[in-house]
């Protein structure tokens, strides 16, 4: 149960308007005013400044940490549901700070890290997203510490290093003695993400022609707007097993499709 | 189930906030918190230590009390007398630590007693999941 403390001995004065919040949210959501979303984003852009400072000290120009938090509060406004019954202060927070957290567990880093440490960080990220995908949830310390057969306390570590962050270049010689020298573009391996989306798109849209409309709809909801299966229930109304029955089906039909094609 | 208090008193200095965040993360390691929760328990000591550290006078320590109870982590900060600057950018950088805690704790709580005034915040184990 989440309590809400209060600080001592000030004042809470805010700069943003909670019902002035709710009238650009309506006149944006309801009426698709799009410089009411222009104005909200102004709005909280002090909110992402201030979070994006909070990772300051890991080696980003805070520029890009600001544009990063920026897109996270895009899609808090985006995403937000008016009809509930929360401020939107709390629901961009996780949003903003899930954006920038997610930022620096995708980036290699520069800033000097024993190059063990830096190995283990990348295989704690890759052992995190293995589990996750296995266990259907996010593991715990000691189940990475023995998936990878290293303590738990190597494994704090390497979440603690992983916040050396920074750029660098993808030819850059992270072997550092030179005999089993690997650059991080060998590491990574990645296809071009633009050329790759240009056949996705082709295949898919050819793919989602086999999808009712309802269908269509769930996906769209689910993947592009990136509502939760309850909340898309809710839209639909519809129980929110019907949705992942519906996304499950979907998505089969749109594989089975994409194989024959 | 034991209920045993860990101390750990750090100079109000930001270089400490490593070991804030390595103690309170070694700490809930052995409970089933899962990797999502211990990023938000270190985020939780780091945003913790920061206020902390913008309301105690400069050259004083900080004193944290952690606490884990089966799969509950308690955090108890010191904040000496509690007051904080009037400025306005202490106030919204204090306003905006309020948002971080409620997003990644259990609960936070301003509260004084004979002691001076504390920040304590809880976190169980089983409330992050996986997105």
């Amino acid at each position: 149960m989440p309590a809400r403390g209060s600080a001592p001995k000030q004042s809470r004065r805010l700069s943003w308007d909670k019902v002035y919040t709710k009238k650009l949210f309506r006149q944006y959501r309801l009426e698709g005013d799009e410089d009411a979303r222009d104005e909200l984003i102004t709005m909280y852009l002090n909110l992402v400044k201030y979070l994006a400072s909070r990772f300051r000290n890991r080696g980003e120009p805070i520029d890009d940490l600001v544009q990063v938090g920026t897109i996270g509060l895009i899609k808090a406004i985006d995403r937000f549901d008016i009809e509930r019954q929360v401020e939107f202060t709390t629901y961009a927070t996780p949003t903003i700070t899930g954006e920038l957290k997610r930022y620096f567990r995708d980036k290699g880093w520069a800033i000097k890290v024993p190059r063990r440490l830096q190995e283990l960080s990348f295989k704690v990220s890759q052992a995190v997203d293995a589990l996750t995908q296995k266990n259907q949830r996010s593991p715990t310390i000691a189940e990475i510490a023995e998936y990878l057969d290293v303590t738990s306390e190597e494994v704090l570590e390497a979440m603690e290093t992983s916040e050396a962050y920074n750029f660098v270049s993808l030819e850059t010689d992270r072997g550092g003695d030179g005999s089993d020298s690997f650059s991080i573009l060998e590491y990574v391996g990645k296809d071009d993400v633009l050329m790759a989306m240009v056949d996705d798109r082709t295949t898919l849209s050819a793919a989602f022609q086999h999808l009712t409309p309802q269908e269509q709809r769930v996906l769209y909801l689910r993947f592009f707007v990136g509502l939760t299966q309850t909340e898309i229930a809710q839209k639909l109304d519809i129980s929110q097993m019907q949705v992942s029955r519906l996304l499950r089906r979907t998505l089969r039909v749109l594989r089975e499709n994409i194989v024959r094609d | 189930m034991h209920n045993e208090t860990v101390t750990l008193i750090v100079p109000a200095r930001s270089e400490y906030a490593k070991t804030v965040r390595m103690t309170a993360a070694t700490l809930v390691s052995r409970t089933n918190m899962n990797y999502d929760e211990v990023e938000d328990v270190r985020m939780a000591a780091d945003e913790a230590f920061v206020y902390a550290v913008e309301t105690l006078d400069p050259g004083a320590d900080v004193r944290f009390e952690f606490q884990v109870v089966g799969d509950l982590l308690t955090m108890d900060v010191s904040l000496g007398t509690g007051e904080r600057n009037a400025t306005e950018e202490a106030e919204r950088s204090a306003t905006y630590a309020t948002f971080i805690l409620e997003s990644v704790c259990d609960s936070y709580q301003f509260v004084s007693d004979d002691t001076g005034a504390h920040l304590r915040i809880t976190k169980q184990a089983g409330t992050v999941h996986a997105s």
